[in-house]
């Protein structure tokens, strides 16, 4: 039958299929996209990739941990008062049109961030302004901040080095090039884009930049050309992989789809633990989420064991606490809080006793797209159901719930999220999310409130001994979860779908193990 | 009939403003702004701030409308808050992608639910028709996200003779933008292999969307069939010894085709609802993923402009349906 209908069909469409890519050393990466490719207006995770490869930042996180490496610097020193930053960088880089990288590009390209205030400039608006960035010389650029900032450093690969000059040459109403750049690039990164035939968010083709700063002695056979052709369904990603259509998925894959890749020939699943981790917010200002009790009620009713081990098939990590366990700063010995529905109960009634309006039905909003946020509000529920605690849940997006964090009074009782890596410290976690100076942002959206805690993470910011730093972030942390401000649940395993055939991928928690420069293919 | 063309033109325009103020509404009072979204991951409320009266978000509702209306007249659709680019540029790359995709699954609606909706109307209660009615039944149930898989499951993976997804194999050069249309452009450049490629890349897509068209038009047209050879004329030119065949084809299809092509009309706007799932599943890069990414992150220059625009295809293929109607029935035309 199999053998008829085969024959019905290739009769039908006359010659079998065409080879999906050229089987030279070209690889086919079918991860996002980013929307556009300004990476000082875009800056999310489709973005770390893309300027991982097209762009160079002064220092860059390579490994897992991830460390700070010198990149189109080769050192920096900073003053005594932790307020001035010189970078020295390496003479002869060249952007991909062949020009000069000099400090002049440097100190434009923070400039032109600081200015247009969208993407990653929020790591920096606070302590620099655009004014306060300038070149010493060809080869040092300066940076004096409005006071000590310890995570600068960690900020710096959040900035491409952009080629002022052809952005200048493209400017329109003075745009910093914007337009053009959201579909054209300007870096001097290991792989350059091929502008003509860039198709947002459909297609990007990179070529291998030969010339490029860090050479490639230590990879043979790199790769020359990537192209970066993104698929959007799961389960097409998951063929496609299968069929050899495209090399590597994306980083999410779902645990149903680990195993049918595990299961397949020529194809495997990474697994990465990364810092990345999943949270149920709760507003700790609208009643009665600002009764402790309740909150600690909440924290005990929701299945940790059973979210990880059954839904997750125990691909992902426990994290009881606002900094990723792989992260320096967390105190190893607090546990958290797990399952227990006694424990629950007696929360939940000393929290009645205090006259916690128990009563009128909670809200958790899902972000619609993606599943384990449904999942996890689907377990609370029930847990709370039990508590005799209703639960509706709420449908919505994330460029909603971002907004809605901008009051307490808009933030919903809950939300579900996840903190990725922007820049690896713990103030891009535990620093923006609990100290009261960021709230009105969706980072900081349980408008958790402690005095003593914004001392220690302001603290923590303005010293420069990690040592130091790491009791404060420990400190705070201990409070914070004592004050069982959100529901922390788990740190990401980054799944990646990958071909056997690809070699040498170095995973970082920044950009997901998707820097090209260390990959070869196999024959 | 040049002034029935004007005359219904010229009503399209209302309806698209009420369909754009009815859009915008519901945006702006549901959706949320997407200023904090847009002012990245590690924004201050400042930043927020200043982004959302950058972009006008500030202003009283009938001002944003009136701003958003005066430039979309002009042509300018605005510039998309996330990417940076022209809203209207995207559009005109990605629109030529849903329009190949539903013409082609129209087309194949059209053809062979004419065909196997008149095969069953003649052969009443035949097992043809029994065949066809359970089919088009089926194909009415059917969800195309799921008959998507199955295709891609049979034709890509077990037999491997379609390509999975995407308009042409990966690393194979586009033919040059003439319309857009691939199949159109690539035989305008003389280039067969993107022909071919192309076609091939259509083929499951296409076929996805039209399953529902193709149940209802040969549901309609079986029903049609069925009146007309009912009806007196046809009684009198089959006693008057006109052989079936002859019956059949000049006299009772044309007057059966009515409802039919009526249904193609209102099909066109299910098939481009439909595209969004579909476009999804086969990767296939039409208005859309680009209108759902849109939704999902409040950009609303981008969602505005792409309801207008299948607004307004929507329009003018209605008005074709019209014109049909016309060359199938003069008394209709004469009324145009």
């Amino acid at each position: 039958m199999k053998k008829l209908l085969m024959a019905v069909c290739s009769t039908v469409f006359l010659l079998g299929s065409a080879p999906a890519f050229s089987a030279g050393n070209e690889l086919v990466w079918g991860d996002t996209l980013p929307k556009g490719l300004d990476p000082h207006v875009v800056y999310d995770v489709p973005m770390q990739v893309f300027m991982l490869n097209t762009y160079d930042g002064l220092y860059r996180y390579t490994g897992n941990p991830p460390e700070l490496t010198p990149w189109l610097a080769e050192s920096h020193t900073v003053s005594d008062d932790g307020r001035t930053w010189q970078f020295k960088l390496r003479a002869g880089i060249t952007f991909h049109d062949g020009s000069p990288l000099t400090a002049d590009d440097v100190a434009y390209s923070f400039q032109r961030l600081l200015t247009m205030g969208k993407g990653p400039s929020g790591a920096l608006k606070p302590v620099l302004k655009a004014e306060n960035v300038s070149k010493v010389d060809d080869l040092t650029v300066q940076f004096k901040l409005d006071r000590a900032y310890a995570p600068f450093l960690a900020t710096m690969p959040l900035v491409s080095i952009v080629n002022q000059d052809l952005l200048k040459a493209n400017e329109k109403d003075g745009d910093f090039g914007a337009a053009w750049l959201a579909s054209n690039e300007a870096g001097s990164g290991a792989y350059a884009l091929d502008a003509k035939t860039y198709r947002p968010q459909e297609l990007a083709d990179l070529y291998r930049n030969k010339n490029h700063f860090y050479g490639w002695d230590d990879n043979k056979k790199p790769i020359d050309v990537v192209r970066a052709h993104p698929v959007q369904e799961t389960s097409t990603r998951v063929l496609a992989l299968l069929r050899g259509d495209v090399h590597a998925t994306d980083g999410y894959l779902p645990t149903d789809q680990v195993t049918r890749v595990e299961k397949a020939d020529g194809v495997h699943v990474r697994k990465d633990e990364s810092m990345r981790i999943m949270i149920i917010r709760m507003n700790n200002k609208r009643a009665p989420f600002d009764n402790l009790n309740f909150r600690k009620c909440v924290s005990h009713a929701f299945q940790y064991k059973g979210f990880i081990s059954v839904v997750l098939k125990d691909l992902v990590a426990r994290n009881p606490g606002p900094i990723p366990g792989n992260l320096w700063g967390v105190p190893k010995d607090v546990a958290g809080y797990n399952y227990d529905p006694d424990k629950a109960k007696q929360y939940c009634d000393a929290a009645k006793a205090e006259g916690a309006p128990l009563d009128r039905e909670l809200e958790i909003h899902i972000q619609s797209a993606l599943d384990q946020t449904t999942q996890s509000a689907q377990l609370l529920q029930q847990g709370l159901a039990e508590l005799g605690v209703k639960v509706k849940l709420v449908a919505s997006t994330w460029a909603n719930l971002t907004s809605q964090a901008g009051s307490a009074e808009t933030t919903p009782d809950m939300w579900v999220h996840w903190v990725s890596t922007y820049f690896v410290d713990p103030e891009n976690w535990i620093g923006q999310m609990y100290d009261s100076d960021f709230q009105g942002t969706w980072k900081a959206s349980s408008w958790y409130q402690n005095d003593d805690v914004d001392r220690m993470l302001r603290e923590a910011r303005s010293k420069t001994e990690q040592s130091e730093r790491a009791k404060l972030y420990s400190a705070a942390y201990r409070q914070i979860v004592e004050d069982a401000a959100d529901i922390w649940i788990y740190n990401t395993v980054v799944l990646r779908g990958v071909s056997d055939r690809i070699e040498g991928m170095k995973f970082s928690p920044v950009g997901s193990g998707a820097e090209f420069r260390w990959m070869s293919l196999k024959d | 009939m040049l002034l029935f063309v004007a005359r219904r033109l010229l009503l399209i325009l209302p309806i698209l403003l009420g369909l754009l103020l009815l859009t915008f509404l519901m945006l702006r009072f549901g959706g949320g702004d997407p200023a904090a979204a847009l002012a990245g991951d590690n924004a201050t409320p400042e930043q927020i701030a200043q982004i959302r009266e950058d972009l006008g978000l500030n202003q009283p509702i009938i001002v944003q409308f009136w701003d958003y209306l005066k430039d979309a007249v002009r042509g300018d659709f605005g510039v998309s808050a996330y990417s940076n680019r022209s809203v209207g540029l995207d559009i005109a790359q990605k629109l030529p992608a849903t329009l190949e995709l539903t013409f082609a699954a129209l087309m194949i609606a059209t053809v062979l639910g004419i065909f196997f909706g008149t095969l069953a109307g003649v052969y009443r209660n035949s097992v043809f028709d029994y065949l066809v009615r359970v089919i088009s039944v089926t194909g009415l149930a059917t969800a195309s996200f799921w008959f998507a898989i199955m295709l891609q499951l049979v034709f890509a993976m077990e037999f491997d003779i379609l390509p999975l997804r995407g308009r042409l194999p990966t690393g194979m050069e586009a033919p040059g933008t003439i319309t857009g249309l691939y199949l159109i452009d690539a035989l305008l450049h003389g280039r067969l292999d993107a022909f071919w490629e192309a076609f091939r890349h259509l083929v499951l897509p296409a076929v996805t969307i039209s399953l529902g068209g193709l149940a209802t038009i040969a549901r309609f047209t079986r029903s049609a069939v069925i009146a007309s050879m009912q009806s007196e004329f046809a009684t009198y030119e089959q006693a008057v010894g006109y052989p079936r065949r002859r019956v059949v084809f000049p006299y009772v299809l044309r007057n059966s085709l009515v409802t039919p092509v009526t249904q193609v009309g209102l099909l066109f706007g299910a098939f481009v609802s439909n595209a969004v799932a579909v476009e999804a599943v086969f990767d296939w890069p039409g208005l859309g993923s680009y209108l759902v990414e849109a939704i999902f992150t409040s950009d609303y220059q981008a969602v505005l402009a792409v309801t207008l625009v299948i607004g307004a295809i929507y329009g003018v293929v209605n008005i074709l349906v019209d014109l049909t109607h016309g060359l199938l029935d003069t008394r209709v035309a004469e009324r145009m």
